[in-house]
């Protein structure tokens, strides 16, 4: 059984998982996402560990780039699976004309994960237009997104927002702020 | 060999495989081949042609999968070569239309014109069964030795341009709804899961 009890108790001296990564995992999970398309950032490393650790029925594929990881998702999801994809705030800006041309025009779902940068405390200045770009762009598309604010509201934004996507046949994104994944921490 | 020359070459060979082909001219010739539910017909998302087949080929492993490309679609998304020569999946056969020309938007040259060789960008990125086939005898017997051995396949097929002579249904969610219920995964009983 699969839940955010488990989360916080640090093994052989490594750091506990964050209770966030672990409710977005029971979430996909429960969302009935098996498969996970991704190119890397440091938060969502800890999404792909307890994957990795927790659920053996879980594949995730490393995508070159954002836009090929919607075309993978897409065809995962023609083959009957339900995608989840997880990218960085900056690698949405990869995937604009797959979004529309590929899972919009043909009402093709996946759930995003999207680790967001550019919001306050930020120290890349070139991570902050996209980082503002993102909200606009997803309403522009007519994409639902959701924050998740809090480690215990992690599960269930991520169940809704899978609920949302494969229910209604479009894209759905769940957007991880720096105040969850790196709390007080150097940004 | 023309380019449709080789997709009549191709339709001929095809059973119960998927096919997702590129858009514009590739899928054209396809349609005008012989259509048939298991094409997936793509109207844009130009370079993901070779991805959406990686992804249909994670999913289903009890079917051979095939995507149609083409030289320029392909040169717009080559990290697609590596992710594929990583996952490995052995049910995946990529061919690609390369005419060396981006024939659809004009039949403007692409770098496979030149010094470009996709084949063995397909190899340098761990994709081990290649070939570049130049008449039909040749991609017939390729398609067929492709079934034979376990894959991922990349042929690369040298074609001249043709004129194409027919196009697809327009309707995007159509040939997304024939294409999953051909393959036993039918979109409404997934969303009934909801």
């Amino acid at each position: 059984m699969h839940s955010t009890a488990r989360q916080g108790q640090p093994e052989g001296g490594t750091p506990a998982t964050p209770a966030w990564a672990c409710g977005v995992c029971a979430g996909l999970h429960a969302g009935g996402c098996r498969e996970v398309v991704y190119v890397p950032d440091n938060p969502l490393s800890h999404i792909l560990e307890v994957f990795k650790r927790d659920y053996p029925d879980v594949r995730a594929t490393l995508a070159m780039r954002e836009e090929e990881a919607l075309g993978i998702a897409a065809g995962l999801y023609l083959g009957g699976a339900r995608p989840a994809v997880m990218m960085q705030s900056s690698g949405l800006g990869n995937t604009l004309n797959a979004l529309g041309s590929l899972l919009l025009a043909y009402r093709i779902p996946a759930l995003f994960v999207i680790s967001m940068r550019g919001g306050a405390g930020e120290w890349n200045s070139a991570q902050v237009p996209m980082g503002r770009a993102v909200v606009p762009v997803l309403d522009a598309f007519g994409i639902r997104h959701m924050e998740i604010e809090r480690d215990r509201s992690a599960e269930e934004t991520v169940r809704a927002a899978a609920a949302w996507a494969f229910g209604s046949r479009i894209p759905a994104a769940c957007l991880l702020p720096r105040s969850l994944t790196v709390p007080g921490g150097r940004q | 060999m023309n380019r449709f020359d080789a997709t009549i070459c191709i339709s001929k060979t095809l059973t119960d495989e998927p096919v997702v082909v590129s858009l514009g001219h590739p899928a054209y010739d396809l349609f005008a081949a012989g259509d048939r539910p298991l094409n997936f017909y793509t109207w844009g998302s130009m370079g993901l042609t070779t991805s959406i087949a990686l992804g249909l080929a994670l999913a289903r492993p009890d079917r051979r999968v095939m995507a149609l490309d083409g030289d320029g679609s392909l040169l717009m998304n080559l990290g697609s070569l590596a992710t594929i020569g990583a996952c490995a999946p052995p049910n995946l056969i990529v061919v690609v239309m390369d005419n060396g020309k981006y024939g659809t938007t004009g039949g403007q040259d692409t770098p496979t014109s030149g010094a470009a060789d996709l084949e063995a960008t397909a190899r340098a990125m761990g994709i081990r069964q290649t070939a570049t086939v130049r008449d039909e005898s040749a991609l017939t017997a390729l398609l067929d030795l492709s079934r034979r051995t376990r894959g991922p396949w990349l042929v690369v097929a040298k074609v001249e341009e043709s004129s194409p002579t027919a196009k697809p249904p327009l309707d995007c969610e159509f040939i997304k709804q024939r294409f999953m219920g051909a393959l036993g995964n039918p979109e409404e009983k997934e969303a009934a899961r909801t």
